[in-house]
């Protein structure tokens, strides 16, 4: 082992790291919005809109995230549309955690029972506010173990990024892999770095796992 | 029995105005108890040939306690759903006071656990006022307070729902239903899933609605409750009403259908002092 390495190149994974902590976060975010009108969508049995959906689920699951990528990063801009690098790497990761998170939440949704639906209608709530106050932090609770499998899976993902040059943890290592021939160490780099980023989520996960479980107590 | 009822001050706080105003506190209003009737209703389910409520006329008057007695099967529950607006129906007609009835006139509780297990007691009494009444946090609070303490929950305000027996879980959900100020109140067989020494303390809080004039259909399988507390019984059998009685003391005593008197005695033979009872006044 190669310790100067070490020393000299941990700053490199650190500031990497927040690239692809930065890059995730919205992505994570922004898929698990899409993953709960998908989800909200399917189980209120909305149609035309539930066919949309369901085609948009097979197409992003049944498609690797390095195509869905390339066609957002070099397809798009032929339609018009040009988005910078990373606002492709997190739309990327959107479509793809999309689809995953709609999947999780679905379980939650349906397995809200109807007594609650037909309480909350009883007390003249509208369904948007049966949704956003009864449905929704219910469906939570049950899904986030699957939502919190989702979240570790769409970071480890995003080592894909690499391939439309984003200088994330697999970039830097890929880089200096090829500079210094110090493959083990700066692989060793690596996964520490994705250790450090996902550990804290999974131990977070399992608190709220925890806090939240209330719809199956 | 009837009459000291209607004669009893109405506690009940109800905002007449609550769906069109944010008004203040309430509690000085006066209870508009609502009177129900039902004409003709007949509820059939798509793809069967039996309807489940086959005509049913019915007539609740304001301030008054009806008891709907029947085997499993007869459409008891399904009347009440089909009142509270949850079941569609295929024919005649549901007023209030000889108008269409609007839902947010009625309340109801149901026979399984129903509150909100996301929302502590308090949370989920004032979410409906405050999400559907636009009322502020502070006046549901307030409201919901005094509804606690009068079912003697009060303490338990922070509890989750988890936390609570099921018979507290019933009172909170009655109070939940009364905040919004129903017309008329229903009630699912909201002890079946209890245990036994839990069936007394909601019953207890249920005669006390009905001693307030508060309007109530009632779905049970508690004879013993629902000879006390009903001014009108009503038989289903079949999705038929078998038998009415606006004496709900003479049903009990002398039915006037074989239909009933067969109903009764099914529960006389479950319970030997009914049975008793029955004998002796047959």
């Amino acid at each position: 082992m190669n310790w100067s390495f070490i020393a000299q190149y941990a700053p490199f994974f650190a500031n990497a790291a927040l690239m692809t902590i930065y890059i995730s976060f919205f992505g994570v975010l922004l898929a698990l919005a899409v993953g709960l009108v998908c989800a909200a969508v399917e189980s209120a049995h909305v149609p035309v809109l539930r066919q949309i959906v369901r085609v948009y689920v097979e197409l992003s699951r049944n498609t690797p995230l390095l195509v869905q990528l390339y066609f957002i990063y070099f397809g798009l801009p032929k339609l018009g549309v040009v988005l910078s690098a990373q606002a492709c790497a997190i739309v990327g990761l959107a479509f793809l955690g999309g689809s995953y998170m709609a999947e999780a939440l679905r379980g939650g949704f349906d397995a809200v029972p109807r007594v609650q639906l037909e309480s909350a209608q009883m007390l003249g709530l509208t369904r948007i506010q049966t949704l956003s106050h009864v449905q929704i932090p219910q469906a939570l609770s049950t899904a986030i173990p699957g939502v919190v499998a989702n979240v570790i899976f769409l970071v480890k993902e995003s080592s894909v990024v690499s391939a439309i040059a984003l200088a994330d943890v697999m970039y830097v290592t890929r880089d200096l892999m090829g500079m210094t021939y110090d493959t083990y160490e700066a692989l060793t780099l690596l996964i520490i770095t994705y250790l450090v980023i996902l550990l804290p989520i999974s131990i977070i996960g399992t608190i709220l796992e925890r806090r939240f479980d209330y719809a199956r107590r | 029995m009837t009459d000291q009822r209607q004669e009893a001050v109405p506690v009940v706080p109800v905002d007449v105005d609550a769906h069109n105003s944010n008004s203040a506190a309430s509690d000085t209003r006066i209870n508009q108890a609502g009177g129900l009737q039902i004409q003709g209703l007949v509820k059939q389910y798509p793809h069967s040939d039996h309807p489940v409520l086959n005509g049913i006329s019915l007539d609740v008057p304001a301030g008054k306690v009806m008891v709907i007695l029947g085997p499993s099967g007869s459409g008891k529950s399904t009347l009440l759903r089909t009142v509270a607006g949850l079941e569609s129906m295929q024919g005649g007609q549901i007023l209030m006071d000889g108008k269409p009835l609007d839902r947010h006139d009625v309340g109801m509780v149901f026979q399984s656990y129903d509150l909100f297990p996301n929302k502590t007691v308090l949370g989920n009494i004032i979410m409906a006022p405050m999400l559907v009444h636009k009322r502020s946090k502070e006046d549901a609070t307030a409201e919901a307070m005094r509804l606690l303490e009068r079912v003697g929950l009060a303490d338990r305000k922070d509890a989750w729902p988890h936390e609570l027996s099921g018979g507290q879980r019933q009172r909170v959900a009655i109070c939940r239903a009364l905040i919004m100020h129903p017309r008329i109140m229903l009630f699912d067989e909201v002890t079946a899933a209890l245990d036994p020494e839990m069936v007394r303390e909601v019953l207890d809080v249920i005669v006390e609605l009905a001693d307030q004039g508060l309007t109530m259909m009632i779905v049970t399988h508690e004879m013993a409750f629902a000879r006390a507390v009903a001014d009108r019984i009503v038989l289903l059998d079949g999705g038929k009403l078998v038998e009415q009685s606006d004496d709900a003391e003479a049903f009990f005593t002398h039915p006037q259908t074989e239909r009933a008197r067969q109903f009764l005695h099914t529960f006389a033979f479950e319970r030997g002092h009914h049975a008793q009872n029955l004998d002796d006044q047959a």
